[in-house]
């Protein structure tokens, strides 16, 4: 019944914006280049798709538009919205409050695959992923990895060196456990270190998650609870209350454990990787990941599961534990560093955005604490991850030239950018939607040059900072 | 006929503060992309939105800063109150206890805004009525007491959205427009020394219908 009237609603609203859909920055239907080649080819014209979704928007909101009913070349009927709103109304005054509390705070598992919002980048594609597996084998790849992964006397920098370009799926979460220092490298010690840490898991949550109704820890829970239905709204796979349970577990546990940030909003993206990899590792790998009914996983795989996901979270986090502490310190530092080397080597770039007075806080801010994983599909994120875990002090100094090399990738686009409006609606909704590893793999590669340019020369970078 | 971007008369830099959960971005997105989505992810940091309306004749442009409401993040976007002339302080009318926080809100505002910010009190998910905790009259004496102007929204159904902002906007333009012009348009630390300024509580009947999806 509920779920109907999502449906209704979710249809209703398309209908209502299907003139301006397809021009949202975030709902970029061709691939970023080609984007990037059509708008140069139009270099005369300075109107951009962009400029034209800013337009369309002005234009349907002149004043007096106080009913959004009357945007009205637009075909959509004002009964069949009053109708709609009337029926959501309902649904409101006719529930349990139970019931609707669940429908307001977790929305219903319908799949809204085909929709999508600026910002909120398409989850998964599949198919990019399965093309890559071939790849992988064809080019040996495989066997490169397993004789790495079974050989005694492998060195962690081995394994970095061969993840650092993307790992293959069937070999992935084993990896990632080990570039995450949650296992050690040495293979006798692999399954009793795993075997111990899981328990070790457990034990904790046995301690920890009685008290998470207690008052003082009774906020942290509360935001975690908060933020988990929301977290990655259009992927089924999250929205499955047995998914849920797990993290809320998860980012509890390691709040209670890490007193000095606690939880911080953005904590819980970081967990859905990990989640997405191991789990992974135990499906079919012809399965449908984003609607995998997790309920039907054996008790001892869903554990697995989560205990990896937490200890591997933990290794992470402990490398920028600053980024969640009191004023962030860690994210400041960086954006400033971020500033100071966008300055450096784009000194044109760098330039428009200050003469437009954009602060670099307000829009790498969120690149930072999410680690950029509002700006990227789950997968392309997950393909970033190989990389990040491969390379030392990947989420932290590593990260700060990803982010870089991510700002250059839309340097022209954002120069036709003419005003501070148009340059900070664009850098938070940067359309990445149709990415793949492709694209990740050409950021990194430049993340790689900028880091060996610039990281071991600090006064490279202090130097420009000390200019006026 | 879309106003251009660059052609206002007045810029108004607006924030939305409160309790997480409340529904801050989605009376943003109501507001300037008329989009509301119950499946909205949590804001992080700050997020910025933009819409023009008019009054009296002017172009009145609104940037609209939308804040994260985790505790955490207040180092962060208490930046973004520099420079407000206005701040819509949201909370949720079924959990008492976002209500209960807006003292801490006026704190954070008094701390680190400037002291003639206008504010509006925003109760949010007004169309949750079998679930309501907060009473409007509550609320509204409240907000008569810390003289701030008040309203009940509904960023779902879209109840007093509008409104709610244009209000605000109207206020601050009644403000600004009567001290002594300046050649910048954007000229955004708010008039004189004169003490906090007094606003005058919305009038009840402001606060009811003028919802744009009615049922």
């Amino acid at each position: 019944m509920s779920e109907t009237i999502q449906l209704d609603f979710a249809a209703k609203n398309k209908s209502i914006f299907s003139r301006n859909v397809p021009r949202l920055p975030g709902k970029a239907s061709s691939s970023p280049r080609k984007e990037m080649i059509a708008a140069s080819a139009h270099r005369n014209t300075p109107a951009t798709s962009f400029d034209d979704f800013q337009e369309s928007v002005s234009d349907a909101w002149d004043l007096g538009d106080d009913e959004f009913c009357i945007i009205s070349d637009v075909k959509i009927s004002k009964k069949m919205a009053q109708s709609t709103a009337a029926s959501v109304i309902n649904r409101h005054r006719t529930q349990s409050a139970d019931q609707a509390i669940q429908n307001h705070q977790i929305p219903s598992i319908t799949k809204n695959a085909n929709r999508s919002f600026p910002g909120h980048p398409h989850p998964f594609l599949e198919s990019a992923q399965s093309r890559k597996m071939n790849e992988d084998l064809q080019s040996g790849k495989m066997e490169k990895f397993n004789s790495v992964l079974n050989s005694a006397n492998s060195t962690m920098k081995e394994l970095e060196e061969c993840s650092w370009h993307g790992i293959p799926p069937p070999v992935r979460a084993i990896t990632w456990r080990l570039l995450s220092g949650y296992i050690p490298i040495n293979l006798d010690k692999r399954a009793s270190t795993l075997k111990r840490k899981r328990e070790e898991y457990w034990n904790l949550v046995e301690q920890y998650y009685e008290t998470r109704h207690e008052e003082t820890h009774q906020d942290t829970f509360r935001q975690i609870h908060i933020d988990i239905p929301r977290m990655s709204p259009l992927i089924a796979l999250f929205q499955q209350s047995i998914v849920q349970e797990m993290f809320e577990r998860i980012l509890y546990i390691w709040a209670m454990r890490h007193p000095a940030s606690g939880y911080v909003q953005g904590i819980n993206d970081l967990v859905t990787p990990f989640f997405v990899v191991f789990l992974q590792e135990v499906i079919p790998s012809d399965s449908d990941l984003d609607t995998h009914d997790v309920s039907k996983l054996s008790e001892e795989d869903r554990n697995s599961i989560e205990a990896d996901s937490f200890w591997c979270l933990s290794k992470l986090l402990d490398g920028i534990q600053d980024n969640y502490t009191f004023a962030q310190p860690g994210i400041q530092n960086r954006v400033r560093q971020l500033k100071e080397l966008i300055e450096r080597v784009d000194v044109e770039l760098h330039q428009h955005l200050v003469r437009h007075e954009v602060d670099y806080l307000q829009f790498s801010f969120r690149w930072m604490n999410n680690l950029l994983m509002r700006e990227l599909p789950l997968l392309c994120t997950v393909r970033l991850w190989d990389t990040c875990l491969a390379q030392p002090h990947g989420f932290a100094d590593f990260h700060l030239y990803t982010c870089a090399a991510f700002l250059l990738k839309w340097r022209n686009p954002l120069l036709r950018q003419t005003d501070f409006q148009g340059l900070m609606m664009m850098l938070q909704n940067l359309p990445t939607q149709s990415w793949s590893d492709e694209e990740i793999g050409e950021i990194v590669a430049e993340a790689y040059q900028l880091h060996y340019m610039f990281s071991n020369a600090p006064n490279h970078l202090q130097s420009s900072a000390s200019k006026p | 006929m879309g106003t251009r971007d660059d052609e206002y008369d007045y810029l108004f830099k607006v924030v939305l503060i409160g309790d997480s959960g409340v529904g801050k971005s989605n009376l943003l997105s109501r507001f300037t992309r008329n989009e509301f989505n119950l499946e909205s992810k949590s804001t992080i940091g700050v997020e910025f939105a933009t819409r023009s309306i008019q009054v009296d004749g002017k172009t009145i442009k609104a940037q609209i800063w939308d804040t994260a409401g985790q505790e955490r993040y207040r180092a962060i976007t208490s930046a973004y109150y520099r420079g407000a002339v206005g701040a819509l302080l949201v909370y949720d009318i079924a959990k008492h206890l976002t209500y209960e926080n807006v003292e801490r809100w006026l704190k954070e505002l008094r701390d680190h805004a400037d002291q003639n910010i206008v504010i509006m009190l925003v109760g949010n998910k007004s169309d949750l009525r079998h679930l309501r905790s907060v009473p409007t009259d509550e609320a509204r004496a409240f907000a008569e007491r810390h003289s701030l102007s008040f309203i009940e929204t509904s960023a779902l159904d879209c109840t007093n959205v509008e409104t709610a902002f244009h209000n605000i906007l109207t206020e601050i333009y009644r403000i600004v427009s009567q001290r002594p012009m300046h050649d910048s348009p954007d000229e955004d630390s708010p008039p004189g020394n004169s003490g906090p300024i007094q606003i005058s509580p919305t009038e009840p009947n402001s606060g009811s219908k003028s919802n744009c999806c009615k049922a």
